[in-house]
């Protein structure tokens, strides 16, 4: 016990010792806390290199570094989204990145460089398999409203209006229906009564329930109830269908920062085999790198890639599709 | 020292006057720009902003959950003072303490109970209760207790004789109560339903975990998921016009009513009824709110901690540190400021620091998330270095729980002999000196207990921390919203049981300062 206590003081001094002699790499991350620490961890043990996370949202972090402007003590913008990172490249807040990280993705790599992707997440339909056949369910997710009307759901669908991924979905259908279409759309969905919820596990926890019987949301969160023992449906539309939308997380490096050597490392952590699999291991993302074990959860890589509209991720029409949500008072 | 005319000499008085008129102007700043805020909108914005649908179903939302909860408030705590006071039952003291404590309840946590207990898989048999009733049925819960406090005051104030000769006239004994009884009640009644109603409209947590958009949820949502900062704006202020609405219909009230004993004599007390036949089920009634209300909630999140995942100790010292540092410096801050209101409002009353102290109480009726909305304005344009910092979040808790420290001090400053400090001031002291050397060290009891108000206070605040932390500064509270937003139950189990000790410490010092018992 008196052994034990006193090793535990010697690493206690060793660390701190280590941590004033080593370099401290900040990262503003979108990306929630309790998926990505224990991978943050895992890159200090093996690297030595201090790495202090400020998490917050994609909009709050684009917020603060804009008022941080040349001060900001960022070195690592970790996004949860395509469109944050691609405005924070078109404000001039990245720096452009090296061939030798850019070549490692598989798809999805930005024109402007500024930064890399890293996963991918595809939306889905969550659904009670008690409920509905597979085959029943419909092929696209305009279809959703009228399918629901003709099996009597109203009041018995979820959605996520608050949620950055659902808010891009709704960019994207305005980017390849239209205004007026998904306009349309919104209403006969809301015409349905459905339950709005604040996250993805809420409202999956709520089919699980019972309490609705389906819902829009992001693979993993399926992919995570199924680990976790609870028999849910996850449905594709078609291919190029906008309800399986596909949306990248990725990061850049900050044009501030004054460790690019360390920000590099963590950048070619993420996308090494060891971050890959992290990724699609314990949260259940599909990686961008080839050649990681895929989840007997998860597709191919090829096929969920086909399964996505192609759209320019970075310039999607967020603006437009907020201001029509707010318009509907669904927001 | 003060003049004949009862003008207090200003130079010896300034060392109060100054922080004291700070601390108004530190309320009513803020609150300002958020007016300057809204009217930055172009007449094109305005005009879509005050026609959307939405409006109405907000005020719809807000006003039916406020009438509910004051309805359902005034069935459970009527019963429930008259019974603690009027009877013969046994134990009614230990009963009023146990009915006192679902105060130590916050919404967010009563929510989080409730959808952790509920629903398929949870730990009772019973369906989800969500959205409004689930809203009225929380917030009822953890709100009758300030109607109740004020009743049971009520009920032991009460001169029997008035009765009395009611049933001597031969009105029997239900009438008598209505027409005798009950109309004394009413002032404790208008004050409870005060304290009841600016909770339900700043209540965050409870509608926001249930689903349910009043107005309160509405500011947070624009504000950080739909980015209509000027809507938030707007909203914002319709909700302080619902406030000052509440607060002069209880002042009108309160003017009309004029019930006091006239005459010498103290009153009598009142002989306690014995209930005969209803005794077993008055007891039923006395245990059924506090069963649901501390019981359950206790039970649940003691089962569900079980269920914590080890690995996120680390979370849990992380949130309880930060909680600490916000606090803590709230809490000095608030009994900092309350100090030099309090002195103005005692040794020198007038109408102008009868004001100030109007203003330190407006801070804690000021709802919440339009008070952060205010702080995010004001700071983001005129201090703008503080933005997004902890001393933000800090100066805003300060104001908010200004009051809660300003009560105990008061109380404690007016039981101090004002001739000791002339005493000092005859031997040549200044105000400010007399105050120190005299005043301040018989005051001590009460700046702890309002310092410890105002720290637990700031521990179990939710929206304005959750506005104003600097990025990723988690706190014991939002970490227990967001991990119940997220259906995470076990996870914020821990977090959830300390603020509910806390705030039943808060409980304690409560009913320890106001020797209620």
């Amino acid at each position: 016990m008196r052994l034990g206590r006193f090793v535990t003081l010697i690493g206690i001094v060793a660390l701190g010792l280590a941590s004033a002699q080593g370099q401290t790499l900040t990262v503003y991350s979108g990306r929630e806390q309790s998926l990505v620490e224990p991978l943050v961890k895992q890159f200090q043990a093996e690297t030595g290199i201090r790495v202090q996370v400020r998490y917050g949202t994609d909009a709050q972090i684009l917020a603060a570094l804009q008022e941080e402007g040349g001060r900001s003590p960022a070195d690592i913008f970790w996004a949860n989204t395509a469109g944050a990172l691609g405005q924070a490249a078109a404000k001039g807040l990245l720096r452009p990145l090296g061939e030798t990280l850019l070549q490692q993705p598989a798809a999805f790599v930005p024109a402007s460089k500024a930064w890399v992707p890293i996963t991918l997440r595809l939306r889905v339909l969550a659904y009670n398999p008690q409920k509905f056949k597979p085959e029943e369910l419909p092929t696209s997710i305009l279809d959703l409203p009228r399918f629901a009307q003709d099996k009597g759901l109203a009041g018995r669908i979820g959605w996520t209006p608050t949620y950055s991924s659902f808010q891009d979905m709704v960019a994207g259908m305005i980017a390849l229906h239209g205004e007026a279409k998904t306009r349309e759309w919104l209403s006969a969905m809301k015409a349905l009564n459905p339950k709005s919820y604040a996250s993805n596990p809420a409202m999956l926890d709520a089919v699980r329930a019972g309490e609705i019987d389906l819902g829009s949301t992001n693979h993993y969160y399926v992919v995570r109830f199924r680990r976790a023992g609870y028999n849910l449906g996850l449905h594709y539309f078609k291919d190029g269908d906008v309800g399986n939308l596909a949306l990248v997380t990725g990061a850049g490096i900050l044009k501030t920062s004054r460790n690019l050597v360390a920000a590099n490392r963590f950048l070619t952590y993420l996308l090494s085999p060891k971050g890959q699999q992290y990724f699609a291991g314990n949260i259940g993302e599909y990686p961008l790198v080839k050649g990681v074990v895929a989840d007997t959860h998860l597709l191919p890589l090829e096929e969920a890639l086909k399964k996505s509209p192609r759209l320019d991720f970075e310039k999607l029409p967020l603006d437009q599709a907020l201001k029509l949500l707010r318009e509907l008072g669904i927001l | 020292m003060t003049s004949a005319r009862g003008f207090p000499q200003l130079p010896g008085l300034l060392p109060f006057l100054v922080p004291a008129l700070l601390t108004g102007g530190g309320v009513a700043l803020p609150l300002l720009y958020l007016v300057l805020r809204a009217l930055e909108a172009d007449p094109e914005t305005l005009k879509a902003i005050l026609l959307r649908p939405k409006n109405l179903e907000l005020v719809r939302n807000t006003l039916s959950l406020l009438l509910g909860v004051l309805l359902s408030t005034t069935l459970l705590a009527l019963p429930l003072a008259f019974l603690t006071t009027r009877t013969g039952l046994k134990g009614k003291r230990l009963f009023s303490i146990l009915l006192t404590l679902p105060l130590a309840i916050p919404g967010y946590v009563g929510a989080y109970v409730l959808l952790a207990a509920t629903g398929p898989g949870g730990l009772l048999p019973l369906p989800r209760l969500e959205g409004y009733w689930g809203a009225l049925l929380v917030l009822s819960l953890i709100t009758y207790p300030y109607l109740f406090l004020g009743l049971r005051a009520a009920f032991l104030g009460l001169d029997p004789s008035l009765e009395e000769a009611a049933r001597t006239l031969g009105v029997g004994p239900l009438r008598a109560f209505f027409r005798v009884v009950f109309p004394q009640l009413l002032p404790a009644l208008l004050s409870g339903y005060l304290v009841v109603g600016l909770h339900v409209l700043g209540d965050f947590g409870t509608v926001s975990l249930l689903r349910y958009e009043t107005f309160s949820y509405a500011i947070y949502l624009q504000y950080n998921a739909a980015f209509d900062r000027v809507y938030a704006a707007w909203l914002a202020l319709v909700l302080l016009l619902f406030t000052g609405g509440l607060l002069l219909l209880e002042g009108v009230f309160l003017r009309r009513l004029s019930l006091a004993r006239t005459g010498k004599g103290s009153g009598k007390k009142a002989k306690p009824i014995s209930l005969g036949w209803f005794t077993p089920w008055a007891y039923l009634l006395l245990l059924l709110p506090v069963s649901w209300a501390l019981v359950l909630p206790l039970c649940a999140l003691f089962h569900l901690a079980s269920r914590f995942p080890r690995e996120n100790l680390t979370g849990l010292w992380e949130a309880l540190l930060h909680s600490a540092l916000a606090a803590i410096p709230t809490a000095l801050l608030a009994v900092g400021m309350a100090l030099p209101i309090a002195y103005l409002v005692v040794r020198h009353p007038s109408p102008a620091s009868r004001l100030l102290e109007r203003l330190a109480y407006m801070g804690y009726a000021i709802p919440p998330l339009a008070l952060a909305l205010a702080w995010i304005f004001f700071s983001l344009k005129s201090l703008t270095f503080l933005y997004g910092t902890l001393p933000l979040l800090v100066l805003a808790l300060a104001f908010h729980f200004l009051a809660e420290g300003l009560g105990p001090v008061r109380g404690a400053l007016y039981q101090v002999p004002r001739r000791l400090e002339e005493a000092a001031r005859t031997l040549g002291d200044t105000p400010f000196r007399a105050f120190f050397r005299v005043t301040f060290p018989l005051l001590w009891r009460g700046a702890v207990a309002g310092g410890a108000l105002a720290f637990i206070g700031a521990v179990k605040e939710l929206p304005i921390t959750l506005l104003l932390a600097p990025m990723g500064y988690s706190t014991l509270s939002t970490r227990v919203f967001s991990y119940t937003q997220g259906a995470m139950f076990a996870e914020a189990a821990p977090f959830a049981l300390l603020i509910v000790l806390l705030s039943a410490a808060f409980v304690g010092v409560l009913l320890w300062t106001e020797r209620r018992f």
